[in-house]
């Protein structure tokens, strides 16, 4: 079973925070309580309602143990600082994190970051579908 | 100096006038297009641009491999990280100040590498702590990050050092008194000078031997 924290609630975070929790040990993290509440009632994992900024919620959500952060929060810059601090500070194995915008994807990628771009994922996808 | 300031919230717009006055050349930045068109039309000499200074082109716009100082002044910490690290790692600015709004995210700017996160709430806390509390010691000015203070301290009656010339008192190392107040009158001390009760000192003295002073002077912490 790995250990994976998931940083934000919204849709994809939710989607598959719910899946993952059924096999994996699932830590989802989010500042809103309401997106949290969203989580239907078989979801079998951990919710902690604080701010992913503050170390103190990485560190209670294990993030010292973890094998994988799954950073998507809407917002790119808070993916970035957290997937970035959690590489260098904590080495956390896998950190996948959403990025938005192209151009912080390629000035802010490192080694051992997966940086995700919906939009760029989506155009591959739609070109494959005509090729 | 060419300063760059990239949210013009209270903070950016008091330090973007106050720098302005100071003859130097001044460019707010902030995302806001509302705050940005009537502060274009209040604010003479001070460039203003509109957009998120997180982003590369953003701060190229303003000019920023030009910069002497780089200030990154919103209310979100995770853009003002990003600022800063964008303008040393990515721009080469060798001066940059992070405005840090919550203390809790303060790690974050640590290991981020951010030069000077300014953390005006811990400051504030502090400077109100101080007031509250009804010690003879007060912090006048904090220097290099609190290593070094200049401290006010108020001379009681009972004092260890009251009616003792300078040369008998022996103070800790690391520290130095700089002038005497009493009353309208400032003594600049000399061996010769004596300590009298309801006199304040100004000393200078590094932060670790602070509570020494304090007991040298006061005779209690």
């Amino acid at each position: 079973m790995k250990y994976v924290i998931i940083v934000g609630c919204s849709r994809a975070g939710r989607a598959l925070a719910q899946e993952l929790s059924s096999k994996e040990n699932v830590v989802v993290i989010d500042k809103s309580l309401k997106n949290l509440d969203l989580l239907k009632e078989d979801f079998n994992g951990k919710k902690i309602w604080a701010d992913a900024l503050d170390v103190v919620t990485l560190e209670k959500a294990g993030i010292k143990e973890a094998d994988a952060l799954f950073l998507l929060t809407g917002n790119d810059n808070l993916n970035l600082v957290v997937g970035k601090v959690a590489k260098r500070k904590y080495k956390t194995e896998k950190v996948v994190l959403q990025v938005n915008d192209a151009m912080k994807k390629k000035i802010f990628g490192e080694e051992g970051l997966t940086i995700i771009n919906k939009t760029y994922l989506l155009g591959e996808v739609l070109k494959k579908c005509i090729l | 100096m060419y300063i760059v300031i990239a949210g013009a919230g209270r903070l950016g717009l008091i330090l973007a006038e106050r720098l302005k006055e100071d003859k130097h050349q001044v460019c707010l930045i902030d995302k806001n297009r509302e705050l940005c068109d009537s502060l274009a039309s209040k604010l003479d000499n001070i460039m203003i641009i509109c957009g998120d200074a997180t982003y590369p082109g953003v701060l190229r716009e303003a000019k920023i491999e030009k910069v002497d100082v780089s200030v990154a002044a919103t209310s979100a910490d995770e853009d003002n990280i990003i600022i800063s690290y964008l303008a040393k790692d990515f721009f080469g600015i060798k001066r940059t100040v992070s405005r840090v709004n919550d203390p809790k995210h303060i790690p974050l700017y640590k290991y981020m590498k951010v030069d000077n996160p300014v953390d005006s709430i811990s400051i504030i806390a502090r400077v109100v702590e101080e007031e509250a509390s009804f010690s003879d010691v007060m912090n006048l000015l904090s220097i290099k990050k609190g290593r070094l203070s200049i401290v006010r301290v108020d001379i009681p009656e009972d004092s260890p050092v009251a009616n003792k010339s300078l040369k008998d008192i022996e103070l800790p190392s690391n520290s130095v008194l700089i002038s005497v107040l009493r009353g309208p009158e400032i003594v600049i001390p000399s061996g010769s000078t004596t300590i009298l009760p309801g006199d304040e000192i100004i000393a200078a003295t590094l932060i670790d031997s602070e509570t020494d002073l304090t007991r040298s002077l006061i005779g209690k912490v």
